[in-house]
């Protein structure tokens, strides 16, 4: 589904992505992992598209497209799904609003006619209760005044009525409280299917007791430095970072 | 542009033809204290941004042609449309004259509607353009409200001005007192059609009495052809309340003076403001607060969205006299200038003479929030329409602060269609 090959990408004049490659299959759960610094966040922003990121060599293909030519809207009418570490706060635009333009543009680009609104707070109010949200957001500015829980669970709503084809995570669970972390968990699972990709960017493996990965990448200084199973996750949390840079290193 | 601009010889003539009766001695000392004073100048420092001497182009071609004031069916249609779109009990000015049938009409047993010419007031003057006002007014209303009186629907009034057949120029006046505890909106509106060019110069004065509440906004959506110059003042009773909000959506060179009197203690004023300006616009909103005793608030938040070549200028005023302790005053100011040809000159002006008092203020301009605008992308919407919707956002905060909620629906179509002419092409 997603192929990234050999990327290097730079912000100004620092390069951040240093040759990340990385094959990602349709129905297959990854977790890119990192020590703070490492680029993960840079692999997902330019995954999405923006373009404070200058890509300066590589190629990411996404389902045979060549992703860097499309506009950041474009990659997520193709199904692309980014999971903000920061949602940002928009006041003034209501939540529902928000979701609801998502959905007709994606809706519009496959040639589909807009939702209709029933249909629509239906859906919504069902995706909501799954991830233990009170309907009252939708009538919110979107994320405004939201707690750090609130606007991660905002962001798997969000998510979970575009229905992505490629999700990605951007530490989704940092800063979540257990019970925040287990709604957030079921919302991620209830998604997992053959023909959609998920990648879990995440500093803990926390989350991945939750949402077991079928592969974990280790991003260190711009480079996957080591790549395994679940278990490699574990291996993390015992032994730390340091393991992982002095083996790459060494 | 100075003074010698007027054309006093034609302004003489035309004050003298204005009907006889008792506001004939206001007319005639405020001929008098124009000619010495003349118009404000760019040289004046509350005028330095707004340049008159279009308007007094103008002026002088008005009065020398004596517009025609008859009303044309389009100009009747405007007024019902605009009746239909505002529920409330409506008073009308057209081109300057009151709308008797308007005044009929009017059927409020709290509310007594009369001419100005039948109260025995001397008029005010001595503000600047109030005393062009007064020297050619043709005639003004005078609403009272009765002590203690709750309206449940607001009284709107009607400004507007038609320029179909020749260029004009009006002079509009409404005194409106509130009694003791009374509690009533209103709502003003200003219109014009035409394609002569016009310039409505209008004076507002609001006296509230103890207690009263006022719930006041104001929308502006001339003709771009159009020049407005508009003073509102009011004077704040003891314990009352000031909820006022303005909404300039047309016009070609606006002025707006919105002057706020506090002499007695326990007033709250909050004024809020919101201008769209686009190509060969000019909107100049100033405020002024006088906090004369406290304990007393004044908060004020205006923003403004500027495109193409267009200028802005928001001034606000806060003196704190001697002794005014107590005086809570704040004012904002948030300006989005979409284009590099737009021009914002903003000014915040605290004047503290007294020792316990809280004031703050602060001032921005700036640009779309790119941050904002990645996240409404990635979620499909394209960068047109995430700025639309990030800059009725930024608008909308205004509307929400407005404080006639059942014209909020109303306000908050008007905004959008604005903004969609601004920043061209329809949105999603």
């Amino acid at each position: 589904m997603l192929q990234i090959d050999n990327l290097k990408a730079s912000i100004g004049d620092t390069e951040i992505l240093r040759g990340v490659s990385l094959d990602i299959g349709a129905g297959e759960v990854h977790a890119i992992m990192g020590p703070n610094g490492s680029g993960k966040s840079t692999l997902a922003q330019v995954i999405a598209g923006h373009d404070d990121y200058r890509v300066t060599s590589g190629s990411v293909t996404f389902n045979g497209q060549n992703l860097l030519e499309l506009e950041p809207e474009e990659r997520a009418r193709e199904g692309i799904f980014l999971g903000f570490q920061y949602p940002v706060e928009i006041p003034g635009v209501n939540n529902a609003y928000l979701l609801k333009a998502a959905v007709n543009a994606k809706r519009k680009h496959q040639g589909l006619a807009e939702i209709d609104a029933f249909e629509f707070l239906k859906l919504a109010k069902e995706k909501m209760a799954l991830l233990g949200m009170d309907p009252k957001f939708l009538n919110r500015g979107v994320n405004e005044g939201f707690s750090g829980g609130e606007k991660k669970r905002n962001e798997i709503l969000q998510m979970a009525m575009l229905e992505p084809r490629l999700a990605i995570l951007d530490e989704t669970d940092s800063g979540l409280d257990i019970d925040a972390l287990r709604a957030v968990a079921e919302g991620v699972n209830a998604l997992r299917s053959p023909d959609r990709a998920i990648v879990l960017v995440t500093h803990y493996q926390r989350l991945l007791d939750y949402v077991q990965p079928d592969h974990v990448h280790v991003l260190s200084a711009g480079r996957i430095v080591r790549s395994g199973d679940k278990s490699l996750a574990l291996e993390l949390e015992e032994r730390g970072y340091d393991w992982v840079r002095e083996a790459a290193i060494g | 542009m100075n003074s010698a601009a007027l054309s006093f010889d034609a302004l003489q003539e035309a004050v003298e033809k204005l009907p006889d009766g008792r506001l004939a001695a206001s007319r005639r000392a405020a001929l008098e204290h124009l000619r010495q004073h003349g118009l404000p100048t760019t040289r004046d420092e509350d005028w330095k941004y707004t340049d008159l001497s279009s308007l007094v182009d103008i002026g002088n071609q008005s009065i020398e042609c004596d517009s025609d004031r008859s009303r044309s069916p389009e100009l009747e249609r405007q007024i019902e449309s605009i009746k239909r779109s505002i529920e409330a009990d409506w008073l009308v000015i057209a081109n300057g004259l009151i709308d008797d049938r308007s005044v009929r009409a009017f059927d409020n047993a709290n509310v007594s509607v009369s001419r100005l010419s039948d109260s025995d007031a001397e008029l005010e003057y001595r503000a600047p353009l109030s005393d062009l006002n007064t020297a050619l007014l043709h005639d003004g209303l005078h609403i009272h409200i009765n002590a203690n009186a709750g309206l449940k629907r607001p009284i709107g009034i009607l400004f507007i001005d038609d320029a179909t057949i020749a260029a004009g120029m009006s002079q509009a006046r409404v005194e409106i007192a509130m009694a003791d505890n009374s509690d009533a909106s209103i709502i003003e509106c200003h219109s014009s059609l035409g394609s002569a060019r016009h310039y409505a110069n209008s004076v507002v004065k609001l006296v509230l009495g103890s207690g009263a509440r006022s719930n006041y906004v104001r929308i502006q959506e001339r003709s771009q052809h159009h020049d407005q110059t508009g003073r509102l003042s009011v004077d704040v009773g003891r314990d009352s309340e000031f909820n006022h909000c303005a909404f300039d959506l047309g016009g070609g060179l606006i002025r707006n003076d919105l002057s706020i009197d506090i002499a007695k203690p326990g007033g709250r004023t909050a004024f809020d403001g919101l201008y769209l300006i686009g190509d060969r616009q000019h909107v100049d909103n100033h405020t002024r607060a006088d906090h004369r005793v406290g304990p007393a608030e004044s908060q004020q938040e205006y923003r403004g969205i500027l495109t193409g070549h267009s200028r802005g200028v928001w001034n606000g005023k806060a003196i704190v006299h001697a002794g005014a302790d107590g005086t809570d005053a704040a004012q904002a100011n948030h300006n989005l200038l979409l284009s590099d040809k737009a021009e914002i000159d903003a000014k915040p002006e605290l004047e503290i003479y007294a020792d316990d008092v809280k004031c703050s203020h602060g001032t921005t301009i700036g640009q779309l929030d790119e941050a904002a605008l990645f996240y409404l992308r990635t979620r499909g919407l394209s960068r047109h329409d995430a700025k639309q919707i990030l800059t009725r956002a930024f608008a909308q905060a205004i509307v929400s602060k407005s404080p006639i909620d059942a014209i909020h629906g109303v306000l908050s179509e008007k905004i959008a269609a604005r903004l969609g002419e601004l920043m061209g092409g329809a949105t999603m």
